[in-house]
């Protein structure tokens, strides 16, 4: 099947011979393999005729969820005329879901945004681009100088490009068909990343892999499953609590490898041991032998593979959460091998990206953090004093403080009716700058619009009209502007994988859109930093550590000078290989990677594709699975990152001997490599050149030198230690159960009460055990509640409500609800129905009949087409400790018959 | 020599009602809202061990009983088993649609009483009776996709390899190696091929 899928991919065939009928789209291997020699003939003219004379193809990247599948357009004088199936792109095989196989209506919508408007006095009026910017600028610098720079709030996007997202500021899917077993918490693959899903499919027909299903819901991925447990929301701790208390119990736990790898394990060992599985089982409402069965298969078929997605994380106890699953992974001793590891299924296409682009509330580019020294080194990079940076804020000590995050910036807002009090610099929000977010997509919508209606200025910059433009009341000064669409634009994209992968440009903006860079650079002028923000993309290192202006290089070239310019400063997850270059060159070449492995063959071989980070140097091939120490570093091996010291209470954090990277030269654990420790840890001496060249440690080397030593010796920059099951630094210190803030057991609750409350989180009091201990809600509001998301929608639903045919199939918001459940309220099949949250709001929905959830347990999902409510109206209060992660997946409410 | 038999076939223990082949059906022949000639249906939702979804579509039947009944006679067979039909022949009766098991035939609605116009269905992405490629064929039926020597767009965009078309030789290949690799479980006979190809 092999050969003939080849000669099949070679775009020859099609043209020159007529191929009689005998097309096997998507058998076993990349395919749409022609089954025979003999149904082929020689091809007519009139046959051939090309419907689109002198068209082109361009390659391009789906831009719905993080799987990163291929997209070729047909591009007819400018236009897109048709969507091609990129059947040899080694992650989708030509595969799309609704919303992919319909992305040329990104660009193609009649509902677009096709010029910028502003309300006033309540109407939208057109403006020139001129004009917008020219008054939006001239409002951000009259409050910085009135109300200092914090008043103004930027949310970014996971939609943007790397190079879009840096300057606003696990292992590969195909490796799933190597585990011998699959364990799903809290995600709906089948759903959301159907793509994605097919490789677990292939590993049950392959592997005879076993798939389980954690969920409250029974979901789609639920109905492919060999066994599923219906859990009750926030309850996963317990769970996996439960599973490690049988896997101690039997020893089937992995001792070398914990006792190589891991610091803190029998922390871990005495908790698991209160959690029996009938104690398990009332927390859960799994029942004891289910856990003992899922357990059993779990523990006995290895390499086993973890995945999660929102299901785990949108909790109160979200980090802990996400914290536990990994540590049930190293003890069984499935971190870092083939077939095994944590696959955290990403949700939007280039949220990896934006996030590891510093697109966060807590951190430069890059994980760097804020602290000042981090803040010098980008100054460096970027050519500019430090004392300039500085200067743009009220003071520096606000530079090194986290900012609001999506989740909760409202409460930022002055007007907006909150007893959480802020601490912003002495200054509410006054205006709010969004380039491509469903702000709406999160939890408590009645306070997001509270605070858009209080705000001086709104400026939304969409391809689609924002939500949020709709929501408020606010009758002035709100702007909306036709962003481009990313098929109207080039840069880098990074999947859920790790690998980066080019979208291209497909056509030029249509309409009056703009690309979001262009924006930026507009508002930048106007605002007199034009320069110092553009000024890194005309820089290059020198040997000797410097940097230094290209030379003749006048105006940077977008997005390939931004992106060599992230390539170059972001070291500490390794994109220094992450050239425009070699990343086009892996796009243009999707068709020489193993679908399986992502290995390159033929002239790729050596790299694997999208080049997953880290990637060490410009011609190291990328690494596909996180932490495996059975494949040497320049083929993508390491074991785990030093970052926390080299010794906790007495106890070594380093790797015990035995444990390293296949091939090193060090046969033990080692800490992070820095200038002052290269020579004794690698037993090497420097000539006086490389120490003069070389930065204080790997994260800032300019000149390359240290991490190149390292590759010569087969060892990981960034050291060589345990993974932490303990984290002292937290407030738990491993993971512990937390009852959901809205709990249906009241009674669990005070057994397993939540956090104290946080002030100054993310710059505002973040409320926990008050919320919680507040009320007996289970009385009031007996029935817990889930968010979902559906096939046919992503994000905030913005993009594909645009889209004439995905809105025809899920035209209107409905409540999955059990029939024994509704008929006791009264309500029928297609109903309309209140459901109402403790936090006073309500929304009318339709019920809709199903039995994958239980009797006083359901799901909302959201598919509003220009009609209907949004279920983040009835979400509740509750943010992660960690993260201010929203708890949509573990709330209460009441119904009623509407 | 032999033509190849064209077959669609869809493994329900891989669909997952994505709907990537139906919208992407809509999307390539650029449909009006309202006509699917590719559907996908879940049965038995929620329960466990019974819920099973397909993806259906005009399955291109042997003697089509769509051809049978059509009182104009507007429908053709191809060599290659392809059921096609011509629009400007079809009166709209409805006749086919009441023939077929698999509920293919569409009809444009105007309104609850309003005229039905000419039918339209899956042509497997082989247009219709007009000229090639011409602007006509592709208004009326969509891409000819198969003139290009391309797979037909449903199979082609399918997210997890469930829907399948080509040759009947070359499905049943893909279709006994699945069964194997799940060590026997599933019917002998791909599902719905007893009605649409008389298990030939």
């Amino acid at each position: 099947m092999e050969k003939t899928t080849e000669r099949a991919l070679s775009t020859t065939v099609g043209r020159r011979s007529f191929l009689k009928m005998a097309a096997v789209a998507g058998a076993f291997g990349a395919t749409s393999a022609f089954a025979s020699e003999k149904v082929t003939r020689a091809a007519t003219e009139e046959e051939v005729k090309n419907p689109f004379p002198g068209s082109k193809k361009v390659k391009t990247i789906c831009t719905s969820c993080s799987v990163g599948c291929g997209v070729i357009a047909e591009v007819q004088n400018g236009v897109w005329v048709r969507q091609e199936v990129a059947q040899d792109h080694p992650i989708s095989l030509g595969g799309h879901c609704c919303k992919g196989a319909d992305m040329i209506d990104m660009v193609r919508s009649e509902v677009r945004l096709k010029y910028p408007m502003v309300k006033e006095n309540g109407q939208w009026k057109r403006l020139s681009w001129d004009d917008a910017l020219n008054r939006i600028a001239t409002k951000m610098a009259e409050l910085k100088k009135k109300d200092g720079p914090d008043s103004v709030q930027f949310l970014g996007s996971a939609k943007m490009s790397n190079e879009q997202a840096y300057y606003f500021r696990k292992n590969s899917l195909g490796d799933i068909q190597k585990s011998k077993s699959i364990i799903i918490f809290g995600a709906n693959p089948a759903v959301n990343h159907p793509v994605g899903f097919q490789h677990f499919l292939k590993a049950k027909e392959r592997n005879n892999s076993q798939l389980i299903v954690i969920d409250p819901r029974f979901t789609k991925t639920a109905a492919k499953a060999d066994i599923f447990a219906q859990i009750r929301p926030g309850t996963d701790i317990p769970f996996m609590y439960g599973m490690l208390n049988i896997i101690f119990k039997n020893g089937w736990e992995d001792k070398e490898y914990i006792n190589d790898r891991v610091f803190g394990m029998d922390k871990i060992r005495d908790e698991a041991a209160k959690w029996t599985p009938e104690l398990v089982a009332d927390v859960t409402g799994v029942p004891a032998e289910k856990l003992i069965q899922i357990t059993t298969l779990y523990a006995k078929n290895r390499p086993g593979t973890l995945i999660w997605a929102m299901g785990l994380t949108q909790h109160s106890i979200g980090t802990s959460n996400t914290r536990m699953a990994p540590i049930l992974q190293l003890a069984l001793g499935n971190m870092g091998r083939a077939g095994g590891g944590t696959n955290i299924l990403r949700g939007h296409d280039n949220v990896q990206g934006a996030t590891d682009m510093g697109c966060l509330a807590d951190s430069l580019p890059g994980y760097y953090g804020l602290a000042a020294g981090s803040w010098k080194y980008f100054a460096k990079q970027w050519g500019v004093e430090y004392d300039y940076i500085a200067s743009q804020f009220k003071d520096p000590s606000w530079m090194e403080k986290n900012g609001f995050t999506l989740a909760r910036w409202w409460a930022g807002v002055a007007g907006v009716k909150s007893d959480d009090k802020i601490e912003n610099a002495g200054t509410t929000l006054k205006a709010l700058v969004v380039m491509g977010n469903g702000i709406t997509s999160v939890a408590q919508q009645a306070k997001i619009k509270e605070g858009l209606d209080n705000l001086e200025m709104i400026v939304l910059a969409d391809p689609f009209v924002n939500e949020a433009a709709i929501l408020t009341d606010k009758k002035d000064n709100v702007f909306i502007l036709p962003a481009a669409t990313q098929f109207e634009t080039s840069g880098l994209v990074v999947a859920t994988n790790r690998s980066a992968q080019w979208r291209y440009k497909v056509v030029e903006p249509l309409y009056e859109s703009k690309p979001d860079q262009e924006i930026m650079f507009e508002l930048a002028k106007r605002l007199g930093f034009y320069e110092q923000y553009t000024k890194a993309m005309l820089m290059q290192e020198t040997r000797d550590g410097k940097l230094e202006m290209i030379p003749e290089k006048k105006a940077f070239q977008w997005p390939e000078d931004a992106t060599n310019e992230i390539a170059r400063i972001i070291k500490t997850i390794g994109l220094t290989g992450w050239t425009a270059e070699r990343v086009k060159k892996h796009t243009d070449n999707w068709h020489m990677f193993d679908e399986v492995t992502g290995a390159g063959m033929g002239p790729m071989k050596g790299e694997f594709y999208g080049l997953p980070w880290p990637c060490w140097t410009k011609t190291h091939g990328g690494s596909p699975n996180l932490y495996d120490t059975s494949i040497p570093v320049s083929q993508g091996g390491m074991g785990f990152r030093n970052n926390f010291g080299l010794e906790k209470d007495g106890v070594n954090l380093l790797a015990e001997k035995g444990s390293f990277p296949k091939g090193s030269k060090i046969e033990t654990g080692y800490p992070e490599i820095t200038k002052e420790n290269i020579e004794k840890v690698l037993g090497i001496t420097l000539t006086e050149e490389e120490k003069a060249a070389c930065g204080a440690n790997w994260k800032v080397d300019n000149s390359g030198i240290l991490v190149q030593k390292c590759m010569e010796a087969g060892v990981c920059p960034y050291g060589n230690a345990k993974a932490r099951a303990i984290v002292w630094n937290f407030p738990d210190h491993i993971p512990m159960h937390r009852e959901p803030l809205h709990s249906p057991r009241t009674d669990l609750a005070q057994k397993y009460p939540a956090y104290p409350d946080k002030p100054n989180h993310f710059r505002v009091m973040t409320k926990y055990i008050s919320v919680q201990s507040a009320a007996d809600y289970a009385k009031d509001f007996p029935i817990n509640m889930v968010t979902g998301r559906l096939v046919t929608m992503n994000g905030a639903g913005i993009e594909n409500r645009a889209s004439k045919y995905i809105a025809a199939l899920t035209p209107e918001m409905f409540c999955d609800i059990h029939p024994d459940l509704a008929l006791k309220h009264g309500i029928r099949n297609g109903g309309m129905m209140w459901v109402h949250s403790p936090e006073g709001t309500k929304i009318k929905v339709k019920a809709k009949y199903s039995h994958s959830v239980l009797t006083g347990n359901f799901p909302a999902g959201t598919k509003p087409y220009a009609s209907g409510e949004s279920v983040n109206t009835v979400t509740n209060y509750g943010y992660d400790i960690i993260t201010q992660i929203p708890e949509t997946k573990g709330g209460l409410c009441r119904i009623e018959k509407a | 020599m032999d033509y190849a038999r064209m077959k669609f076939y869809c493994d329900e223990s891989r669909c997952i009602e994505c709907d990537g082949c139906s919208i992407a059906c809509a999307e390539a022949h650029e449909l009006p809202v309202g006509i699917s000639r590719r559907k996908v249906v879940t049965i038995n939702e929620g329960i466990p061990g019974r819920e099973m979804s397909t993806s259906i579509a005009c399955m291109h039947c042997t003697d089509a009983p769509c051809e049978q009944v059509c009182p104009v006679d507007c429908f053709y067979i191809r060599e290659d088993g392809i059921v096609l039909h011509d629009k400007d022949k079809c009166i709209g009766c409805g006749y086919c649609l009441y023939a077929c098991p698999f509920g293919a035939p569409q009809f444009p609605r105007d309104g609850a009483f309003g005229a039905k116009g000419a039918m339209d269905k899956c042509t497997m992405c082989a247009g219709g009776p007009l000229e090639t490629n011409s602007e006509k064929e592709r208004h009326l039926y969509g891409q000819n996709r198969i003139a290009e020597g391309k797979v037909p767009v449903c199979a082609a965009m399918c997210s997890t390899k469930a829907l399948l078309v080509g040759d009947s030789e070359s499905v049943s290949n893909v279709y006994r190696a699945r069964v194997m690799a799940r060590g026997g479980k599933g019917s002998n006979s791909p599902y719905g091929w007893d009605k649409a190809y008389k298990n030939q």
